[in-house]
């Protein structure tokens, strides 16, 4: 079942067209891989979805309604810049962003409690923002995301600022309320974090959705085009290969891109002349380099127009 | 949730956490004294003319009565001296004196008289030995043309004008000097209040954009609400201030009614202030020491102007905040606002001395300066009804012209991050329309 779904919507600065005709639905329960490079129109797409800014043209449904002003409380939002009032308690401003999302005093205290202690921040009620480290800080700033019990949630930015161990937590979170049916937009640079959590993704740049669909089938499309090959020896065979295709390189480790197995077989051919092979492997590529992959290609599509 | 319930949480959280805040409680005491430093401080200079001289002066007296008679006159500063004048200049010289007086014998006829000095000694001192000495020699020549007593009196006194008010029920006694300053004690009162609390909206516009609170209010609430709900949240603050502050007032004076008269038995404090204030000369008007009662309409007037001139003013002082990153960027755009709220207060002494005249009539009715000008002509004069109910349109009009622009910039304003931005790029947001 569709929970959102966005329709050509089209925002325009002066002449800067920020976003750009995009259209894209999300399924209840999934993980939506928001993604793009900096500037690419993410922010405004988040902020014309949750009624923040209203689009020039196109529309944007939620749960089947069209997107109003009485919508936004069934919105977690998360934005990437966190905003807290640093000299205000963290207890009065859980209350209060609760209050602002449709909660009573009294719902806001216990649920505002109930998420302190669930993020390990017992006691933390009475102190203020400016006592906190920004890691604190922004655990208070998901409990504000996830207090109200939102079925929606766009997450930007995520797991900045967090150490490994809180990253973690965040995670568990986050795919406890989906097994809950909770349904989710993600917006990261960090892809790692986008393969093993995303369901669906969608890419942007320059306003214009550049790559979209389910990962693994984006992955899958994308084809095996990646050799990793180990080795100790001279590496003399290093040197007939193309500088372009060339991903990464060290002592005894390349990655590279091929066009097709004949390619990766006379490699392999040529290396094992002087060299002992520890691991030859043909690969999917990992969404990082799809990322850069399609935005390279998309802005020579852009200077070609 | 409706519309209006998120405004009303916004102002409950703007007027809680502002009101538990130390800095409240300070300005709640500080405030008054504040007031008090600004306007009684130069009252008292002022009365006291330029302040009497604290120095000792010899007085050397040829006319062999005069002398004595200054001597009687403030013991603590002068003393008769027998010395010549050459070991009077040798003591000034070795600072074993202040000062001394000459009074040659001829004084009566040419009315000079000299002071010896160090150098300096400043204007106070002077003006003791002029006024001292001028009302003695004055006496005497009246005397000395035989004056009856009663003219000596008279001349000493001056004349005294007070002023009686027809209404409806006859006439009573009019307290116009207490009643100008009064209105300029209210204008200058909105004028502080609307700076401090347009101030404080400001401030906090841009605290929530600088630490970008903004954008999560934003995902919760309409930009509109978010405004308004924070000036209605500040404005209530103002109230409650104000509230308690008459409270205070109400019950010192009930306190003090009968310790006041103590206080001020030597000299008329109505007076004193109005000598400062308007700068007008002294008289010597026998107002008794009461405080006349200020009518109803008065204090409905400074409400309501208070209000007016609040959301008129805060609304653009929200916009100027979203608008800005960091509070120094906010000092331009400020100026036409500080303008506007400064002209009224430069005009004021001008209006109160006369606060019926054209100019009065015509800058109380400019919107920008109707609160503070309107509040104190009301205050001070009876203010033709056609005035009142055009003040009262014009500035509801300004009032919700500002708050309908301030709504348009403060909502692009808020999300705009970058460079500071111009008169031109604020004009460009209002004629954005979304």
């Amino acid at each position: 079942m569709e929970i959102l779904k966005v329709d050509s919507i089209v925002k325009q600065y002066g002449t800067y067209r920020a976003v750009d005709n995009v259209s894209f639905s999300v399924s209840e329960g999934k993980i939506f891989g928001l993604l793009g490079p900096n500037g690419a129109g993410k922010t405004t797409t988040i902020r014309i979805i949750t009624d923040i800014i209203l689009p020039d043209s196109g529309e944007v449904y939620l749960f089947d309604e069209k997107m109003n002003p009485s919508l936004q409380d069934e919105i977690g939002y998360l934005p990437e810049e966190r905003g807290l009032y640093k000299k205000y308690k963290v207890i009065e401003q859980l209350e209060y962003f609760g209050m602002l999302k449709g909660l009573t005093q009294r719902q806001a205290n216990s649920r505002a409690k109930y998420w302190l202690n669930r993020v390990g921040a017992d006691g933390w009620e009475n102190k203020k923002i400016e006592e906190l480290s920004k890691g604190m800080a922004q655990k208070v700033q998901f409990i504000i995301t996830v207090m109200h019990n939102p079925k929606f949630i766009i997450l930007d930015e995520p797991f900045s600022g967090f150490d490994p161990i809180n990253t973690d937590l965040i995670k568990h979170i986050i795919m406890e309320l989906k097994e809950q049916g909770t349904t989710f937009i993600l917006s990261t640079h960090q892809m790692h974090q986008v393969e093993m959590l995303c369901d669906e993704i969608l890419m942007i740049n320059m306003g214009k959705v550049v790559l979209e669909g389910n990962l693994r089938d984006v992955k899958k499309n994308y084809g095996k085009n990646h050799l990793i090959i180990e080795f100790s020896g001279t590496g003399s065979f290093l040197n007939n290969i193309e500088k372009d295709k060339i991903i990464d390189i060290s002592q005894n480790r390349l990655e590279m891109k091929i066009s097709n197995y004949a390619e990766a077989q006379e490699i392999l051919r040529q290396a094992a002349v002087e060299n002992e092979i520890t691991k030859f492997e043909i690969v999917e590529p990992s969404l990082n380099e799809i990322f850069i992959d399609v935005v390279q290609k998309s802005m020579v599509e852009y200077e070609k127009v | 949730m409706k519309k209006s319930n998120k405004m009303w949480t916004i102002l409950q959280f703007e007027f809680l956490t502002r009101v538990k805040a130390k800095g409240f409680i300070i300005s709640t005491i500080l405030g008054p004294l504040f007031l008090i430093i600004i306007m009684v401080i130069p009252a008292l200079i002022a009365t006291t003319s330029i302040g009497e001289t604290s120095k000792q002066m010899a007085v050397l007296d040829d006319t062999g009565y005069i002398g004595k008679l200054l001597v009687e006159s403030d013991k603590d500063k002068f003393f008769l001296t027998s010395k010549t004048p050459e070991e009077l200049k040798k003591d000034i010289l070795s600072e074993k004196l202040d000062a001394y007086v000459h009074i040659p014998s001829n004084v009566l006829e040419t009315g000079k008289v000299e002071i010896y000095t160090p150098g300096g000694g400043g204007i106070g001192l002077l003006e003791t030995v002029e006024n001292k000495l001028g009302d003695i020699i004055l006496e005497r020549k009246l005397l000395d043309a035989k004056a009856d007593s009663s003219l000596v009196k008279f001349v000493q006194n001056g004349i005294d004008v007070s002023s009686i008010k027809v209404t409806e029920a006859g006439v009573e006694k009019d307290y116009t000097e207490f009643y100008s300053i009064f209105g300029y004690f209210l204008g200058f009162l909105i004028y502080g209040l609307m700076f401090a609390y347009g101030g404080i909206v400001m401030r906090g516009v841009i605290q929530e954009k600088a630490n970008r609170i903004v954008e999560i209010l934003s995902s919760s609430a309409k930009p509109m609400q978010i405004m308004m709900g924070k000036i209605f949240g500040i404005g209530a603050v103002g109230l409650f201030q104000l509230l308690i502050w008459g409270v205070i007032i109400i019950i010192l004076s009930i306190a003090g009614s009968s310790l006041l008269p103590m206080f001020f038995s030597n000299s008329n404090p109505t007076e004193m202030i109005n000598g400062a204030m308007s700068g007008m000369t002294q008289t010597n008007s026998n107002l008794p020491f009461e405080i006349p009662t200020i009518p109803i309409s008065v204090w409905i007037g400074f409400i309501f102007f208070f209000f007016a001139g609040y959301f008129m003013y805060a609304s653009l002082f929200a916009a100027i905040g979203s608008a800005v990153n960091q509070e120094e960027d906010a000092q331009q755009l400020q100026m036409p606002i500080t303008m506007a709220l400064i002209i009224p207060i430069l005009f004021m002494p001008v209006i109160m001395g006369n606060p019926d005249s054209t100019l009065a009539t015509i800058l109380s009715l400019i919107p920008p300066f109707t609160p503070i000008l309107m509040t104190a002509r009301i205050a001070a004069t009876t203010v033709p009804s056609w005035q009142l109910f055009l003040s009262v349109v014009l500035t509801l009009g300004t009032l919700f012209l500002s708050i309908w622009i301030a709504a348009k910039i403060y909502r692009i304003g808020i999300l705009m991050y970058g460079k500071k931005p111009s008169f031109k790029d604020l004009i460009k947001w209002l004629k954005t329309s979304e």
